[in-house]
């Protein structure tokens, strides 16, 4: 009974936030399909991706990536479960969005100029960075990779980290000895085996890998270096500027409601007294935020109410909160040492 | 000397084994020394797996932190995760209607194996009764419950649903096809022996994801229907087409005496057909069709390339979280148990059919 007035309560708050004023700006298409629908269709995974997608004891989607879809899912529609998650393959993902069977692929979806212009993408504003870092046995007592001088570094035989780590070592002046192996399997079993102090990887692998693989994961520490770099962004069809505005903000406003310390716990107080301007037009409290996306001028308060911002998404599915203890890094605000930024809220 | 005193009694079964065991294994002492070796390597191995299935294993799901220590299977994955496994992302508090679907659709498929059900009219008042009810269930729309979409169907709920459609689907497919390729008709013959032709050149893989993919950029709307369908009907079509060859080996072996001699009894081309040659071509195809559906059944799992979450789809994402990472093992043996158990009833099934139809030999 309770979901039902719950329904109710929201379908009209919904249909209050459809019938406000929508005059001047011109609305995303592909946003009112997805309001006749009732859902977004958002791209998920045929299995686990960890950290990103993953599938808990309940039969539920969770990860950094499903909570991205469900922050827009409120964004746009007022309700996080309103957010239908259709499995895809690597390979499917792209074919999919073009045929409709999603609306975005949030998905750790590099940005790239041939996806960009050839297969007929438009991307977001990138959410998440993932290069190349290194792991270190924890007991080295080092957090950075100035302090492997004189070091023993690991790395898979002919990959580019080959490269990367010994140009990136070379270049902050760090003696090393650089020993390849030819299997990932080896390479682990090296490391374990005290063979090597450190091992260059993809950062994320690094972190499922010290969460999952090894016996004791706080014996091993990523190190907070970035070699390199891949922007990770949303996919959308190419054509739906608006859209492409809609999901852009969606991840600024994440992004703002961090740096000005708008939490899903304070924002109800935050919105009845705000501390400044910025937090009032992005809580809705003045108006400007939904109107000129044609949307309701509240979203920002209900997405960051229901899924957080975007530090706490961070922390929940890959840092602290999560097993994988994987640190900010560049995935931080500008402001703390990342390359996250937003752009700016008038 | 020792086998002499074993005729004293009664011969025995034990004794008989023993003495089998003794004249093959211990004949000589190079032939003892191999033997010993051979046995105990067997023996140490089943205690290894033994010990590591049942006597070191961690049964419990709250007993997961005992699993680094015990050295032996984390089954707590299983107890944990099983309903992912069975169910993929069907919504948890609903699974009862998952259950019901999976029983409707066994009991259909053992059903329309039993021979009292042989005839047209019962076997597609079962298909249609049987195949209704999963949908009716799982759906859940007109049963007035909450709405399952097709794209949270999943698990070996998923992949039962599908073997069955593809093959209950396929089979008469197939069987339109060996008969139109043997058509006098050349219209009807070359547009058969065209598709067939087509379809047996293409992977599954590529007919399948031009059915989930390919075909909604060139149909309407309207015409495109829900994933699941086209896909079934893609993998349908495929099976069609290698079933339709299984028939056409079958057809083959009848002499064609047998339908001048029909004829010649003043019997039309359908009751030829269908008393006559379709016993003798389904007996020369059995060997054949047993081996496609399991083959099919095993198929079924390469639908996880186009994103649905059969058995092995969920087993995987079973564990494909922290806490559930490092045991794999144990999540394969479980969906490899399940397959197994699916694919040994079917060839034994199929093993009954033969016996069942030599009689006509005899």
């Amino acid at each position: 009974m309770a979901t039902n007035i719950a329904k109710i309560a929201c379908a009209v708050a919904f249909a209050a936030g459809v019938a406000a004023p929508v005059a001047a700006y011109s609305k995303s298409a592909t946003v009112t399909a997805i309001e006749e629908r009732g859902t977004l269709l958002c791209s998920g995974h045929n299995g686990s991706y960890f950290g990103f997608v993953e599938v808990n004891d309940k039969n539920e989607w969770k990860g950094l990536d499903i909570d991205m879809c469900r922050a827009l899912t409120t964004a746009i529609l007022g309700d996080p479960e309103k957010a239908q998650i259709v499995p895809l393959s690597w390979a499917q993902r792209f074919p999919a969005l073009q045929s409709g069977d999603v609306d975005v692929i949030i998905k750790a979806t590099g940005w790239t100029m041939g996806r960009d212009t050839e297969v007929g993408l438009q991307f977001s504003l990138p959410y998440f960075f993932g290069g190349t870092q290194f792991m270190a046995h924890g007991d080295l007592g080092i957090t950075e990779a100035k302090e492997l001088d004189g070091g023993t570094i690991c790395v898979e035989a002919g990959t580019t980290i080959e490269r990367l780590a010994g140009n990136y070592l070379k270049t902050i002046g760090v003696e090393h000895t650089m020993v390849s192996y030819e299997k990932a399997s080896e390479l682990r079993a090296a490391y374990l085996a005290n063979r090597c102090d450190a091992f260059a990887a993809w950062g994320p692998f690094l972190a499922v890998l010290r969460a999952t693989e090894l016996e004791k994961p706080d014996a091993h520490i990523i190190l907070s270096d970035q070699l390199s770099n891949e922007p990770i962004a949303a996919a959308m069809r190419q054509g739906d500027e608006e859209f492409v505005d809609m999901v852009n903000w969606m991840i600024a406003a994440l992004l703002i409601a961090e740096e000005e310390g708008v939490t899903s716990a304070n924002v109800e107080e935050m919105t009845e007294n705000p501390p400044n301007p910025k937090i009032a037009r992005l809580l809705g409290v003045d108006p400007g935020m939904g109107e000129r996306l044609g949307i309701r001028d509240t979203w920002a308060r209900e997405m960051i109410a229901a899924v957080g911002n975007f530090g706490e998404i961070y922390n929940r599915n890959l840092g602290e909160g999560s097993p994988y203890k994987l640190e900010r890094g560049l995935n931080n605000l500008w402001s703390h040492g990342g390359v996250l930024y937003a752009p700016i809220l008038d | 000397m020792a086998i002499a005193s074993d005729y004293s009694g009664a011969p025995d079964w034990f004794g008989q084994l023993a003495n089998t065991f003794k004249r093959r294994a211990f004949r000589s002492p190079s032939d003892t020394l191999t033997s010993v070796f051979i046995f105990g390597l067997m023996l140490y191995m089943a205690w290894l797996l033994l010990d590591w299935a049942i006597l070191s294993a961690v049964w419990r799901a709250e007993d997961v932190g005992q699993c680094a220590e015990a050295g032996g299977a984390c089954w707590s994955v299983i107890a944990a995760r099983h309903r992912l496994i069975l169910f993929g992302l069907y919504p948890f508090d609903l699974h009862w209607r998952s259950t019901l679907a999976c029983v409707a659709i066994i009991v259909t498929v053992v059903l329309s194996c039993l021979p009292h059900f042989w005839s047209t009219s019962k076997l597609v008042t079962l298909w249609i009764v049987g195949f209704g009810t999963y949908v009716l269930l799982m759906d859940g729309t007109l049963l007035g419950q909450p709405q399952v979409t097709t794209d949270q169907w999943g698990g070996l709920a998923l992949t039962l649903f599908m073997f069955s459609s593809v093959v209950l689907l396929g089979m008469p497919m197939g069987l339109l096809l060996a008969l139109a390729r043997r058509s006098n008709l050349p219209v009807v013959r070359g547009a058969a022996s065209l598709l067939i032709d087509f379809i047996r050149s293409l992977p599954l893989l590529t007919t399948l994801f031009a059915a989930a993919v390919v075909i909604p950029l060139l149909l309407p709307d309207w015409l495109n229907g829900d994933k699941i369908w086209r896909v079934i009907i893609g993998f349908a079509l495929f099976f069609a087409c290698y079933q339709a060859e299984v028939f056409r080996g079958g057809f083959q072996a009848i002499p064609k005496g047998q339908f001048e001699a029909g004829k010649a009894l003043g019997l039309t081309a359908f009751q030829i057909l269908s008393r006559i040659i379709m016993p003798q071509v389904f007996r020369h195809a059995l060997p054949s069709t047993i081996n496609m559906v399991v083959v099919t059944f095993k198929e079924t799992a390469i639908v996880i390339i186009i994103g649905f979450f059969d058995v092995l789809a969920s087993a995987n994402a079973a564990f494909g979280t922290v806490e559930w990472a490092p045991y794999y093992i144990e999540v394969y043996a479980f969906v490899g148990a399940i397959y197994w158990i699916f694919i040994f009833s079917l060839s034994q099934y199929g093993e009954y059919l033969k016996r069942r139809m030599s009689v006509a030999k005899r």
